[in-house]
């Protein structure tokens, strides 16, 4: 072997039924190097983790560790070989405090008692060395996300292991705390530790990264050194074609509102606060308007309150001449309303459903999908199989897929799918493309901008800069429930937008004139 | 892509069967081994009772009783009347498993089927013994009785269902609150009612049997040797065909089974769940509620009040009928009948043997209890495949879980 690899996964093949997730794929990572893996939402990455991980058990291929062939049947196999992963979702005990966690399973004891002294001085002293400031009485319930990641990667230190595997870390970070983890990552890294860095962000593999594998649709395409690289050909790589990272529109043109929102007040769950306070705003025909604005300054509350899930307590929402204030959801989603919810789990999809049960949510009760009461199969399977096919909405089996088995990318696709299709006046789009790659977000965008300029209003709520600057015809900033400012995209900066959102700044005049 | 989808669900239906009947074996197995214990510790029961009594469980309705002519041995072979039984056993089993398989679709657990049981029971009673025949006909009583179970039953189901739906308070507690009430009301009318049977002498506590005013439910040729079958098991039998549809292939039945999925997306989708919790919920007790009429309106069951007694086992054993059916309507036919095969197949064995009643209930309850093993060896099977083709061990459910998903299915 001519070069030192610490692992070595050699044509792994993982097959699913109706797909195959890794298809002959190799992947060598050297010590102490950041090897990122790159693909879109479904390419495969996490299934060729879990099978590192021993979570799944591969149909071929082999795995080598320091040239060695190895075993690896459960995550345990997995921890004996020094192999630590974090997944995207932390895996912490709430109510336990940080310390508590890291030792959770490898307990220092005498006789059964808890010896915590001398794991709190291990945790110190790793915490000190790398970087990661996090306080080891905290609870984890009272933390930070950017500290539960620090305590989970406390625990991988912890357990001593060698090879770590980050599972999208930067998915759920703010700005500042992406920063702070690549800054640990380096560190890492520098005291010898092997990082395997799944994401689809490629920004943050050009900062970090010293090498990149990338998958597409589960086949290997290739690995490039970073230093040689750049982004759009890690991108080309990825998608298989190239893609614009801006979004290609004409300036809009407005016609008259659809939305007129006076004075909406919300009130908010968690305090005694007001979540939203009197916002008043229009949005017209063939322009998208978006609400910008860190999260929890009264978006959701405002979007619940939009969409009829929750009850506001003062103002007025018109839509299309009609005042549906005190109307229900299926009221206003007959006024014209579509609704892209924030959360597809909860909100956006029934995940225990076929694909075709998913795409009729909205429409199941009109002809011809019902006829006197009963469920019309072979309408709602040719509506699935046309939309399936115009929007590229990818699954193992079709019309009959558990939804809850697609990957997240398509299941968003799904709920565009279903949303734009009702054709509705006003399409609001919360978060349309958390979490997706840029393949799908360029798609996603694009669909967006299509109804746009076929007439729509369109109401954007996001939290991406990025997106809030290619995608909007006017900026709307909420900051602790309240419009503090309208912006023009075209006119200001990102500079400028970040002080709206921060509450530095605010431009109360135009507010009070678009609310009288 | 069609044909090796086929194949899958084929694979898929008869593992889920070839499950069932190894936890039914395992359940018989064990019953003969607590047989076997039971002859070996008790003094009264001859070691020679525990081979009797496990071919007598093996062979549940198909034994025809002793042959004195040939050395008291235990025969078997076809009996009409066992089999009758089992069909008028089976027919409440069959409505209450529905009741409780309909309410789980929609995200609820209807642990209150033995009050509604009771309702209708009350309510069916006492239509057909407070309408005098001679009056109104016969078989238009049966048809008001019936009719009034339901209507007691689906009240009965509606009062959790609006607390659920209203206030969010847990439909299990209301549930269990209002069996409770049941119990007491009903006990309370019955006390004070004109329907106590004095014409055995002894008894207290008995209502009249509704066949002393010449109510009775339709044979329509189901009779089996004299046994108790009736039409009953026909209706049954409808029920749970009409109880598919409406949850397959109806619009009603796509959001109630939306809501019981995910309450949120389908509020979110514009469905009214209040709405569809409170019908879920008093569809469910007219379900159990007929059950009872179906019983009691036979004409020759005794029903006995007593509070500390009357939470009828037939309502709590709807759940057993439910799960072991996987909640699927049709299999409630077949569960019940199930249900039904080893109450009976129990008494042959008190009647026969020394084995008392209490051993037998026991026998029957372990059986029962193993049945619902059902999935544990379904995805042990799964696993066994899976070591071969390296199917995931995390995830018993044959899914496709594309390359993605798994493992970060709670997106935040």
């Amino acid at each position: 072997m001519a070069e030192n690899y610490v692992v070595e996964m050699l044509n792994i093949t993982k097959v699913f039924p109706g797909i195959v997730a890794n298809d002959n794929i190799t992947l060598q990572l050297r010590r102490g190097e950041i090897h990122a893996l790159l693909g879109e939402n479904g390419a495969g990455k996490s299934t060729l983790m879990s099978v590192l991980f021993g979570l799944y058990q591969p149909e071929k291929g082999e795995i080598h560790m320091d040239g060695k062939r190895v075993d690896i049947r459960n995550p345990n196999d997995a921890n004996a070989l020094h192999i630590g992963m974090v997944h995207q979702h932390f895996k912490l005990v709430e109510c336990f405090t940080v310390l508590d966690n890291i030792i959770l399973g490898v307990e220092p004891n005498k006789l059964g008692f808890l010896q915590k002294k001398e794991a709190r001085k291990k945790v110190v002293e790793l915490s000190e060395r790398y970087g990661l400031m996090v306080d080891p009485d905290a609870l984890v319930e009272d933390i930070t996300v950017g500290m539960q990641q620090r305590t989970e990667i406390l625990k991988m230190l912890y357990r001593e292991n060698e090879i770590l595997i980050f599972d999208e870390p930067t998915a759920v970070l703010t700005p500042q705390e992406i920063h702070e983890l690549m800054q640990i990552m380096k560190n890492l890294a520098a005291e010898g530790k092997s990082i395997l860095f799944i994401t689809h962000k490629l920004n943050e593999i050009m900062e970090v990264s010293d090498r990149c594998s990338v998958l597409r649709k589960g086949k290997y395409i290739g690995t490039v050194d970073i230093k040689d690289t750049t982004k759009e050909e890690l991108s080309r790589m990825m998608v298989g074609r190239d893609v614009k990272f801006a979004v290609d529109k004409s300036p809009a043109q407005p016609g008259e509102a659809v939305l007129k929102v006076r004075g909406l007040t919300v009130p908010s769950k968690s305090h005694h606060n007001n979540a939203v306070k009197d916002v008043s705003f229009e949005v017209r025909r063939g322009e998208i308007v978006c609400i910008a604005g860190i999260d929890g300054n009264g978006q959701t509350e405002f979007v619940y309150a939009l969409s009829g899930l929750e009850k506001a307590s003062g103002g007025s929402i018109e839509l299309c001449g009609k005042d549906v204030s005190r109307a229900t959801i299926r009221q206003r989603s007959q006024a014209g309303m579509s609704h892209i919810p924030e959360d597809r789990h909860k909100h956006g999809l029934v995940l225990d459903f076929s694909l075709e049960d998913n795409l009729v949510l909205q429409r199941y009760m009109d002809a011809p999908y019902q006829k006197g009461g009963f469920i019309q199969r072979e309408p709602i399977r040719a509506y699935a199989e046309e939309l399936i096919e115009k929007f590229d909405i990818r699954s193992g089996q079709g019309p009959v897929t558990r939804v809850r088995s697609m990957s997240g990318g398509n299941q968003q696709k799904a709920i565009i799918a279903r949303e734009v299709d009702l054709n509705a006046d006003l399409l609001v789009a919360v978060q349309p493309t958390r979490g997706l790659d840029v393949g799908a977000i360029e798609y996603i965008h694009s669909q967006i901008v299509a109804q746009r300029d076929l007439g729509k209003a369109v109401l954007l709520v996001s939290l991406e800069l990025d997106e809030v600057m290619n995608l909007s015809d006017r900026i709307l900033v909420m900051y602790e429930g309240e419009i503090v400012g309208e912006l023009d995209p075209k006119t200001t900066t990102v500079e400028e937008l970040g002080l709206y959102m921060a509450g530095a700044k605010r431009n109360t005049g135009r507010k009070e004139a678009a609310a009288s | 892509m069609k044909e090796k989808k086929e194949r899958t669900l084929w694979n898929d239906g008869a593992k889920t069967v070839a499950a069932s009947l190894l936890s039914i074996l395992m359940g018989v197995v064990f019953g003969g081994l607590l047989l076997l214990l039971a002859a070996l510790l008790l003094n009264n029961i001859p070691l020679s009772s525990a081979w009797e009594g496990f071919r007598i469980v093996l062979g549940g309705i198909f034994n025809t009783g002793r042959d004195y002519d040939r050395g008291s041995a235990i025969t078997f072979g076809f009996n009409a009347r066992l089999l009758g039984d089992m069909l008028f056993r089976g027919t409440p089993l069959i409505m209450t498993g529905l009741s409780v398989a309909l309410a789980y679709k929609t995200g609820l657990f209807n642990i209150g089927a033995p009050g509604q049981y009771l309702m209708g029971t009350a309510a069916s009673l006492m239509v057909a013994l407070g309408m005098d025949t001679s009056v109104v006909p016969a078989p238009l009583v049966w048809l008001l009785a019936f009719c009034a179970a339901i209507l007691a039953g689906a009240l009965w189901g509606c009062i959790p269902g609006l607390f659920k739906a209203h206030l969010n308070v847990n439909e299990v507690i209301t549930s269990i609150m209002t069996n409770w009430i049941a119990a007491n009301l009903v006990t309370m009318l019955f006390d004070g009612s004109r329907f106590i049977n004095n014409v055995d002498y002894g008894k207290t506590g008995y209502c009249l049997k509704t066949s002393s005013n010449g109510v009775a439910t339709a044979k329509l040729g189901l009779d089996f040797g004299g046994s108790s079958a009736n039409a009953g098991i026909l209706i049954a039998v409808a029920f749970a065909v009409v109880t598919y549809v409406v949850i397959n292939k109806t619009v009603f039945g796509y959001e109630l089974r939306s809501c019981g999925s995910n309450k949120n997306a389908a509020r979110y989708a514009g469905m009214n769940e209040k709405r569809n919790i409170v019908l879920s919920m008093a569809i469910a007790g007219g379900l159990s509620a007929a059950g009872a009429a179906l019983y009691f309106l036979q004409g020759d069951v005794e029903f006995y009040w007593h509070t500390s007694m009357s939470l009828p086992a037939t309502g709590f054993n709807g759940i057993p009928v439910a799960l072991l059916a996987s909640c699927s309507p049709i299999g409630c036919v077949f569960s019940g009948l199930f249900m039904a095969y080893l109450t009976i197949s129990g008494s042959q064995l008190s009647n026969l043997t020394a084995y008392n009643e209490y051993i037998a209930d026991i026998i029957v309850a372990v059986i029962v209890y193993l049945s619902a093993f059902t999935l544990f060896f379904k995805s042990l099977m799964d696993r066994k495949k899976a070591g071969k083709a390296g199917t995931p061990k995390s995830e018993p459910a044959p899914a496709a879980p594309a390359a993605e998903t798994v493992g970060k299915e709670a997106q935040p």
